[in-house]
């Protein structure tokens, strides 16, 4: 008889997790699934011009054009400046954000070559705060594969990525202190930064 | 053993260099933005790491990056796919003593079935099948184990030929040496040489991994020093924290499951504007 009654409860401990497995209620999967198909689309698209077989040229329009359409280049931009952007005349805000858009078509553009046979697969989407953060992995030939997880912010209207984080490293985090830095060094002057960016661009042609 | 004490002087020597050299004069107090900056960059040796910055880059540029070239365009890449699974393989001991250190032994079990599958089935550990079986690798060292213990890591350090680090990860350089078995078996000319073949080999096989990103952090970038800083600084933070949030419950796995894994390296601490 004992030995009955503790098959039971032994059978009704391990139901247990089971059944409060049933009851929680289901993750909002529409929302993920509307930041995960914007990531998907955008990731298609840019490996489908990456791997392409258009000029330098061409693939250099569409890019900007993907870009253009996926970021917040403008948020961005603000965010790397830091506190500087309030320092920053009008004229000077609007000159380092013309001047931030070529710099990341170009550092983008400039990486074409070694992106060459890219591929990616999609992991999950989780809510952080106001944003959707989309994971997923991306192959380069001769690299090894890289986490790289998507911010998305409004992601219910009209989505833009707002960050990307390449191995735990943000990509507009970075390149803050890397400004940061650089006006630091030059007595936060902007100009100076402005004139940097604009060397910058001349030397990418 | 001399090899240990070798490598041991040379962590000893970059922070004695680190601690005599020029200090970053810190900002007038009243200017709040400038000394907030000073704080976050954390960074009061800039001067004396900048000068070492230049000399491993100068290093890097005649010997290490040629070096890294010519590896990946002698070598094939499945090969070099190969030599990286037997130095990963070979390296399990640390791995698996700082995963027991820092409490997660789940992850200790993780390294312990890879070591096993891919030593035996993977052929010496030349292939790494653990990984598609469910058995993924991830990092383990001493700087983590002493950061999940709580120790905060210090101001940041260029160390000479090692790169970026912080008196934590410093200390865990020496410390991971010293957990190695390698570095205490055996003795002899023939030991020491391969002791410094696999020290070499896998210099050759990091720097080549990263021989694109660094080409195009030195491209893109207005003050490299900088951006290598901050980037170091969120990698090693994001591992850190990866190994924190890996709270797999150690329940049999016949047993209806209740933890479930987080491995979402992005952390709010490291981008506080979101």
């Amino acid at each position: 008889m004992p030995n009955r009654r503790t098959f039971l409860v032994l059978t009704a401990a391990s139901l247990l997790p089971a059944a409060g497995r049933l009851v929680r209620p289901a993750p909002a999967q529409p929302v993920d699934g509307r930041a995960s198909a914007f990531v998907k689309n955008i990731g298609d698209k840019l490996v489908a011009v990456v791997n392409g077989p258009e000029s330098e040229r061409e693939k250099r329009a569409k890019l900007t054009a993907i870009i253009d359409g996926a970021v917040d280049v403008d948020g961005v931009a603000r965010f790397c400046l830091g506190r500087f952007w309030r320092n920053a005349s009008g004229e000077q805000q609007q000159r380092y954000t013309e001047l931030f858009h070529q710099v990341l078509v170009n550092n983008i553009t400039s990486k074409l070559g070694e992106y060459r046979g890219v591929r990616f697969t999609m992991g999950r989407a989780q809510q952080r705060d106001d944003n959707m953060v989309v994971s997923t992995v991306v192959e380069r030939p001769n690299n090894p594969p890289t986490n790289v997880d998507w911010i998305i912010s409004n992601f219910a209207g009209d989505p833009k990525i707002i960050d990307v984080i390449a191995e735990g490293t943000s990509l507009r985090l970075t390149q803050r202190q890397d400004y940061a830095s650089y006006l630091s060094h030059n007595n936060n002057n902007i100009d100076a930064l402005i004139n940097a960016m604009r060397q910058q661009v001349a030397q990418a042609g | 053993m001399r090899a240990v004490i070798r490598r041991h002087l040379l962590v000893i020597t970059a922070v004695l260099l680190g601690t005599l050299g020029g200090c970053a004069t810190p900002p007038l107090a009243d200017d709040r933005d400038a000394v907030a900056d000073f704080n976050e960059t954390d960074d009061p040796l800039e001067p004396t790491n900048r000068v070492i910055y230049a000399f491993n880059n100068g290093l890097d540029t005649v010997i290490l990056r040629p070096a890294a070239q010519a590896y990946r365009f002698l070598i094939p890449p499945p090969v070099r796919g190969g030599i990286h699974n037997v130095l990963s393989n070979l390296a399990t001991p640390v791995q698996l003593s700082n995963d027991m250190l820092e409490g997660k032994p789940r992850r200790a079990g993780d390294t312990t079935m890879r070591f096993v599958i891919n030593t035996t089935v993977g052929v010496l550990g030349v292939f790494d099948l653990a990984k598609d079986w469910g058995y993924p690798d991830h990092d383990a060292d001493f700087g983590m184990t002493l950061a999940l213990w709580g120790l905060p890591s210090g101001p940041f350090l260029f160390l000479p030929v090692f790169g970026p680090s912080d008196p934590r990860d410093a200390v865990g350089l020496g410390v991971n040496v010293a957990m190695d078995p390698f570095t205490w078996v055996g003795q002899g000319a023939a030991v020491r040489a391969l002791d410094w073949s696999r020290f070499a080999i896998n210099g050759l096989d990091q720097r080549e991994r990263r021989l694109d990103d660094i080409d195009s952090v030195k491209k893109t970038a207005l003050d490299p020093y900088a951006t290598f800083r901050s980037l170091y600084r969120q990698n090693r933070q994001a591992k850190i924290e990866d190994a924190r949030n890996d709270r797999r419950a150690t329940i049999p796995v016949w047993f209806p499951q209740l933890g479930t894994r987080d491995t979402v390296t992005y952390s709010p601490s490291t981008s506080p504007d979101y």
